[in-house]
């Protein structure tokens, strides 16, 4: 259960590394030193692989993987795209990262950068992280002016910029073709996959999509080896993770730890403190909200992606939200429908009218206006928009409905009996024990 | 519309795969939904729309399961792969596309007993077809205050609106204007202008055509009728010479719709059409429309009669004995101005028979070059526009172009007009007189497969810049495109009718009686000319449509169908042979002009072998070469090119044509909303433009002109008064001008073979 701090450097550092200089004293930019002196670009992308690093934007997908699908004889450069958008409820930890460690982001996707032969990096910050966009923003500057960035980037003749964009509010842009999408300047919708983004992403050209955490990730890992982070976790869960732990919880926040060493026990007890005083675990959105939610029964589970998935629900993007037993299923489960459906882009179908109608469906049953019949009408309601649409927005986002209407039918049923269901306290009584 | 792209089941290379069970094939990139309609396996589409561009995906409407591929794909976006198994009617495709006609409906108003849409909705289609019969949604619709008017034309429905897209792919990758946009996200999405003005355009009522539900709707058409209370006519438009096919919809006799055909004639327009051809239908029933014959007994009287009395009294005045002359103006039909011609030659004895248009001898060289269809830019590797301004003129070339350069062509303007064309590559911009020096200067990929589209009437007037493109295309093989002056000039050269002679014999009083057919000279190019030499004319019979000062004072006039109402065939600027089909009758004092000219004969004791539109064509074919082996039969549904004429023998470098008279040269532009047929249609009332001069800000300066004021512009063949508008975008030294309709007098200052001329111009105070 220790807290191993890869990529919030600063907190070992105990003061944020906002400033070039205390972020080389830190051991900062020794990556790509290295990367840069010793490794031709072929060899930074194998560390990559062996590392096993999987993305940390939700769907976890092998991130060395993802870098070789980029096409080294292509006519047009190739891109590396950072994704800050962090959108997913109940997730804040890239945040962190980019307001207290912005130059190990940088460096990672200078390494990615490297590794691709790209010749630009974006970052797409969402619109409503202001604070952390004038971070990176500074951080781009020293960078620049440290010789980070530029042309012959710190002696060698590698050259690379990195240009920060901000998006405007809008969850589907942390989908990463709708995020393509908005970044060239258009409406952000999904685009239809093949083609995916490693062959034809920004502006048709090959293009590299990895969250902050997951380049974050990448200086320790070129620095100190990939067997030295492999050695971390499991064989399919390497190295250190961040969850974000918020709810019912007296100790909210970040914790980075070692994948498969900690289990949600010890997350929700141990590092974030527990609950109130007779208050008790009730339920836990491990992932993020687009993850099907567990009760106590997957407390013991070890936080790693296979564990998470063997348990009914899976790692995503481990913002875990926890409600104690005063929360109401009913209630959380229309607040997340509705998410859903406020943030569907409304390309597809499915998506634009499902996420529409569940939400309704949901508000009569909190409002004491629902019927027995509602529940098996949003499986097959939901059972109609999973798998049937363009991107993971809607095929996600009916994992807490659906899985909270089988796991807490109970409290459903009891809505639907007795006339809706009871508004919980607000969420202020808990900070008041914190 | 065509929903599916064509596919060649009869190419080289097929692909093998099993379809519902059946073994079937399709080339190799084929879309599953297309190959599946090759082989009549319908598959709902909404959003997938091939000439939209690639497959958007996003309706969801066209699922299907593919074996060994997890869940349901869609059919629009899945390419037939060997050996893969498909099933459009399995549990699981059906759930797929039920579910979405299900989630469709929930909030769709199902107002389809108001709906203009009702009985030709792809929505209610499918819904029959593949979709749920009842509902589960019991929560309140979506409500819009509605209907929107998003233009004069177009209204929107954001209810009934299922967000395919369709209409903003239009505007954004068709017509490319970037106009209309998706605003909002999610279940909130709706069209929207991105400026938040009037969707205004050239092409804008396609966006009606290709909405699969009734959501954008057209305002003129709104609330007429019921898809099974018209007629539905396969028909060619008549304003332009690009020669669109379109679907003429008539109720109670009368057109009260133009749209795309539903099978577009893929060589010419796409299924895609230009506001005018699909607007300009009311002018049929505009007040200036003929609709009583009458004989004219004095000066000022003339007297209503029936059509067999002034058909006798046409005879009569033109077989008394007066030398006769002959008009064919160019919206006559083929078959029309072969029946002038064999009239003129035997009744009338020989009489001179003229159409109106460019003579255009200075042009053989180019259109002996082999020929292009609108079709054959679609992989061009370059498209050079010379001369003219093919937005306005021959408005749906633009659409052609966009879409070659879309796939890849090389797009270069030469001429001396500002247009839309030019933003898409390189340009020259040319004076008048300059235009082989501007070619010249232009320097050209060497790629396979070019095209060049060449005006006639810019390049009629400039006979040395006609032999160098002649010379360059032979050169590097590109194959011409004629971009043409008048809707049917091609038809009328291909009956070997010349562009002049009656003006000449008129000017020598050897005319003492003419029969106009659909011609009013005195309106265009040299109507002064016209005006003076007419004056010795004793007698006039006019066949004609619309009120005009010289039908105003025939002798006898005949009233005649229009292009909406009569049989006949048109041959387009590209040579296409294609046949107008009557979608109502005309009028009821009125008849089809061949029809009106065949009385003639019989009444002159002269009646031919043919008595039907159909008969007469045959006819015409077997006398003139071009039109060998063509018949109406033969045309079909999408026509056919005639025969490309011989190539002339070459006689040295033709010199330039110097403009007739002092001041600065004029360019005419016919302005697509600007003409006759514009200014007929009430539903064309708000965007419709009349004439005006353009001139540069500093020659307007030089000149102590001032933007709005009106200046008299007199060129040696005629004068008018017209507006100044200041415009940087063209060129110093020349003076522009939009034609407007023919009582603006702009084509008159014209000389009457439309060749180059001067203005001086001078400030009406």
């Amino acid at each position: 259960m220790p807290i191993a701090n890869v990529v919030y450097r600063h907190r070992e550092a105990g003061a944020p590394l906002t400033d070039a200089g205390a972020y080389e004293r830190a051991g900062g930019w020794a990556g790509l030193k290295r990367a840069l002196a010793e490794m031709q670009p072929d060899e930074v992308l194998y560390a990559f692989h062996r590392s096993g690093l999987r993305g940390r934007g939700g769907a976890g997908f092998p991130m060395g993987r993802k870098a070789s699908f980029i096409p080294k004889d292509s006519a047009l450069p190739a891109y590396v795209v950072c994704n800050a958008d962090e959108s997913e409820p109940g997730t804040f930890k890239d945040r962190e990262i980019m307001e207290m460690n912005p130059f190990q982001l940088l460096e990672g996707i200078l390494l990615a950068g490297y590794a691709v032969g790209a010749a630009r990096g974006y970052i797409y910050i969402r619109g409503e992280y202001e604070h952390q966009a004038r971070v990176l923003d500074a951080a781009l500057a020293q960078a620049r002016e440290g010789g980070f960035l530029g042309r012959g980037i710190l002696g060698s003749s590698f050259d690379f910029d990195i240009t920060l964009y901000r998006g405007a509010g809008a969850y589907i842009c942390g989908e990463e073709t709708g995020l393509l999408e908005s970044l060239e300047g258009k409406r952000g919708q999904p685009r239809l996959k093949p083609p995916f983004p490693a062959v034809a992403g920004l502006y048709g050209a090959p293009t590299l999509i990895n969250n902050v955490e997951t380049l974050t990730s990448l200086p320790p890992i070129v620095d100190r080896g990939p067997d030295w982070y492999a050695s971390m976790g499991t064989e399919k869960s390497t190295g250190t993770k961040v969850f974000s732990i918020s709810g019912h919880v007296l100790r909210p926040g970040n914790y980075e730890i070692v994948l498969h060493e900690t289990t949600l026990r010890e997350l929700v007890y141990d590092h974030a403190g527990g609950f109130r005083p007779g208050r008790d675990f009730k339920a836990a959105w491990v992932g993020g909200s687009s993850v099907n939610v567990v009760g106590p029964e997957a407390l013991d589970t070890p936080l790693d992606y296979e564990s998470l998935a063997a348990a009914g629900t899976s790692l995503g993007s481990a913002g875990c939200i926890v409600m104690d037993d005063s929360g109401s299923m009913v209630h959380a489960t229309l607040r997340l429908a509705h998410f859903y459906r406020h943030e569907s882009c409304g390309k597809c179908t499915p998506c634009r009218e499902g996420t529409l109608w569940l939400e309704r469906i949901l508000r009569r049953i909190a409002d004491g206006e629902g019927r027995m019949e509602d529940l098996d009408l949003i499986d097959q309601v939901a059972g109609r928009i999973g798998g049937r649409v363009l991107c993971a927005l809607a095929d996600t986002g009916i994992l807490p409905v659906v899985s909270a209407i089988h796991r807490f039918r109970d409290e459903f049923v009891a809505a639907i009996e007795e006339g809706g269901a009871p508004r919980p306290e607000p969420m202020m009584e808990v900070a008041a024990h914190g | 519309m065509g929903d599916y792209a064509p596919v060649d089941l009869t190419a080289a290379e097929q692909v093998e795969f099993e379809l519902n069970g059946r073994r079937v094939s399709a080339p190799p990139g084929t879309m599953l939904v297309d190959a599946a309609h090759a082989h009549g396996v319908r598959v709902p589409v909404f959003c997938y729309e091939p000439r939209l561009g690639p497959p958007l995906g996003a309706c969801r409407m066209c699922l299907v399961e593919v074996e060994g591929m997890r869940g349901l794909q869609t059919a629009c976006s899945t390419p037939v792969q060997p050996d893969m198994v498909v099933r459009t009617d399995s549990p699981l495709a059906k759930d797929g596309q039920d579910g979405v006609l299900e989630l469709l409906l929930a909030n769709h108003p199902l107002d389809c007993p108001v709906c203009d849409k009702g009985g030709e909705c792809p929505l209610q289609d499918h819904t029959f077809e593949f979709g749920p019969g009842r509902t589960r949604f019991i929560e309140p619709k979506r409500h819009f205050p509605k209907p929107l008017d998003l233009s004069s034309l177009i209204t929107l429905d954001r209810e009934r609106c299922i967000a395919c897209f369709r209409c903003v792919r239009f505007s954004q990758g068709v017509s490319e204007d970037g106009a209309l946009v998706m605003e909002d996200r999610g279940a909130g999405s709706e069209i929207a202008t991105f400026t938040g003005d009037a969707y205004e355009g050239r092409f804008t009522g396609n966006v009606i055509d290709i909405c699969p539900v009734g959501a954008l709707t057209s305002i003129p058409y709104r609330f007429v009728a019921r898809p099974w209370d018209v007629q539905n006519a396969p028909s060619v438009c008549g304003h332009c010479p690009v020669g669109c096919n379109v679907e003429l919809t008539a109720r109670e006799g009368e057109v009260r719709r133009v749209t795309g055909r539903p099978d577009p004639n893929w060589e010419v327009e796409e299924g895609w059409l230009c506001d005018k051809g699909r607007f300009a239908y009311p002018g049929d029933r505009a007040p200036g429309r003929l609709r009583e014959p009458l004989i004219r007994e004095s000066r000022d009287r003339a007297r209503v009669t029936t059509l067999e009395e002034a058909v006798d009294a046409a005879a009569l005045v033109l077989g008394r004995g007066g030398r006769v002359g002959v008009v064919v103006g160019p919206e006559a039909t083929v078959e029309e101005g072969f029946i002038a011609q064999e009239l003129a030659a035997g009744p009338l004895g020989g009489a001179p028979v003229q159409r109106l248009g460019i003579p255009g001898e200075a042009l053989a060289a180019l259109r002996a070059l082999p020929g292009a269809q609108l079709g054959d830019l679609d992989g061009a590797g370059l498209v050079l526009v010379v001369g003219g301004d093919p937005p306005n003129q021959q408005p749906v070339v633009e659409l052609r172009v966009r879409k070659a350069r879309r796939l890849g062509a090389r797009v270069a303007c030469v001429g001396a007009r500002p247009h839309a064309l030019e933003a898409l590559g390189e340009h020259r911009r040319a004076v008048p007189g300059g235009l082989a020096a501007a070619l010249a200067d232009l320097e050209l990929p060497e790629v396979e497969s070019a095209v060049v589209l060449w005006d006639e009437a810019d390049l009629a007037a400039e006979p040395d810049a006609a032999a160098a493109l002649a010379r360059l295309a032979a050169e590097r093989g590109m194959r011409q495109l004629e971009l043409g002056a008048d809707v049917n000039g091609a038809g009328l050269r291909a009956l070997g009718m010349p562009a002049r002679g009656v003006l000449e014999a008129a000017q020598a009083g050897e005319i003492d009686v003419l029969l106009t057919v659909h011609a009013d000279p005195t309106e265009g190019p040299g109507g002064a000319e016209w005006g003076w030499a007419l004056g010795r004319v004793r007698q006039t019979v006019a066949i004609a449509t619309h009120a005009s000062p010289l039908a105003d004072g025939a002798t006898v006039l005949l009233p005649a169908a229009t292009h909406r109402e009569q049989e006949g065939v048109y041959v387009s600027m590209a040579g296409r042979a294609q046949r107008l089909r009557a979608a109502v009758p005309g009028p009821p004092g009125s008849a089809p002009g061949w029809e009106l000219l065949l009385a003639v004969m019989h009444r002159l004791g002269a009646p031919p072998a043919y008595r039907t539109a159909a008969q007469t064509f045959a006819a015409a074919a077997a006398a003139r070469p071009a039109l060998a082996g063509l018949s109406h039969d033969a045309l079909g549904a999408l026509g056919r090119p005639v025969a490309t004429p011989a190539p002339p023998s070459p006689n040295g470098a033709p010199a330039p044509r110097e403009p007739a008279g002092t001041g600065l040269p004029l360019v005419v532009t016919r302005m697509i909303f600007g003409d006759a047929a514009s200014h007929r249609s009430d539903a064309l009332a708000a965007v419709r433009t009349g004439a005006e001069l353009v001139l540069h800000p500093a020659e307007a300066a030089r000149r102590g002109l001032a933007e709005g004021e009106r200046v008299r512009l007199r060129s040696p063949s005629g004068e008018c008064a017209l507006a100044l508008r200041c415009d940087p975008a063209h060129a110093e030294g020349v003076a522009y001008a939009a034609a407007g309709p023919p009582a603006s007098g702009v084509e008159r200052l014209l000389p009457p073979d439309r060749g180059p001329v001067r203005v001086e111009l001078a400030a009406e105070r």
